[in-house]
């Protein structure tokens, strides 16, 4: 089970999108065989969304499943404008801003372990080997760091670079998720990136 | 914006890292199913939430919220339309009293006119007069002589209230 993989929305001409169509279909009728199919889905991605955004495994467990409910109470207002995937990871991505505004400053990390690849990630590598030639302990400070410069972004920022650098969702998805244009995309990412470089600059090879 | 790019590289490579925080092993296995569970939960239980219930009675409702939910920055210029709709509405009952004011002082500094009362006094008086009319104890709602269909004024819709004692009648 990764969290790896790249999000890619279903064409609407596709057999994957035609039968998520169908499934989307039954559950408005209130199939919960068919609901439980699309959280199949799309778990993964949302939980990683949320998990990536909080630092916290607890409160991203919490706000995946109450995002699934939340979409499933509400999918009887699900015009199809946009496609299913789309609409709930907005749902996802408002849930969690949401609950960050409340929380702010009260950060409590509950960072998950990494896989077993990390340790064999050349990149990953090559950025702590010069710091300590205990690889484990290494990772796990960097893991401890980047999650801490991560949550010093604006709510907005973090959901930009998440999206884009995590999870490899693409611009014009990320403005469809967030609701602004691609120019504000573009520009959110350039300034996070700018930022997170700042409060990383240890673990930066100089260029 | 490929020179932008190119200046993140090293970053990328630390973000890479974010890739590989999964959870505990077997999360996923039973993720759906504590979803579904939630659902069955509240749907058995009978605690069908707001949103649920304005399904029924008011999709508008809840389609508007929906909106809201979306774009939460449309929260902000709702509140603002309100306040803005409040704010004139106090304007135009301020300003519709200050008109009731200037027409009040204008009557009353009319010649001839030293109240309201005065002003629409005069038909009481004058309706006694009137033929069509009979005095009563009733009160009065119009004083205007009351025509029937064929034209002629109703002399019988009011009857004069008779405080003759018994017996003593023609």
């Amino acid at each position: 089970m990764s969290m790896t993989e790249p999000a890619s929305i279903p064409e609407p001409s596709t057999p994957a999108a035609t039968l998520e169509g169908d499934l989307v279909r039954k559950a408005r009728r209130g199939d919960l065989n068919a609901y439980d199919e699309l959280v199949k889905r799309y778990q993964e991605r949302i939980y990683a969304t949320i998990y990536h955004m909080t630092s916290n495994h607890e409160d991203a467990n919490d706000l995946a499943q109450e995002s699934f409910i939340k979409a499933f109470q509400a999918l009887k207002s699900f015009k199809g404008g946009s496609s299913f995937y789309t609409w709930l990871y907005r749902i996802a991505v408002n849930k969690t801003i949401n609950f960050l505004k409340q929380r702010k400053h009260k950060h409590h990390l509950s960072l998950n372990d990494l896989d077993f690849n990390a340790e064999h990630d050349p990149d990953l590598v090559a950025l702590i080997s010069d710091k300590t030639p205990l690889r484990d302990a290494g990772l796990a400070e960097l893991q401890k760091k980047l999650n801490e410069a991560l949550l010093k972004l604006s709510e907005p920022h973090r959901m930009v670079v998440v999206l884009h650098d995590v999870q490899g969702v693409s611009h014009d998805e990320i403005a469809e998720i967030v609701g602004c244009n691609i120019g504000t995309v573009r520009s959110r990412l350039f300034y996070a990136r700018q930022e997170l470089q700042g409060h990383l600059a240890e673990y930066m090879k100089p260029a | 914006m490929n020179q932008s790019e190119n200046n993140f590289v090293s970053l990328k490579q630390v973000l890479k890292l974010k890739r590989h925080e999964v959870p505990p092993p077997g999360y996923f296995n039973h993720f759906s199913d504590s979803v579904i569970s939630r659902i069955r939960a509240g749907e058995a239980g009978g605690a069908q939430s707001l949103t649920e219930r304005l399904h029924g009675t008011a999709p508008w409702l809840v389609s508007f919220l929906n909106i809201f939910e979306t774009k939460p920055g449309l929260i902000g210029g709702f509140a603002t339309s309100l306040c803005l709709l409040l704010v004139l509405g106090v304007v135009f009952t301020e300003r519709s009293d200050s008109a009731t004011k200037n027409i009040l002082a204008t009557v009353e500094a009319a010649p001839g006119g030293d109240s309201l009362a005065s002003v629409t006094a005069p038909p009481l008086a004058a309706a006694g007069d009137s033929s069509g009319i009979i005095a009563s104890t009733n009160p009065v709602t119009s004083l205007q002589p009351v025509s029937t269909l064929f034209g002629q004024p109703n002399s019988t819709l009011f009857q004069a209230a008779s405080f003759a004692p018994a017996g003593t009648g023609n």
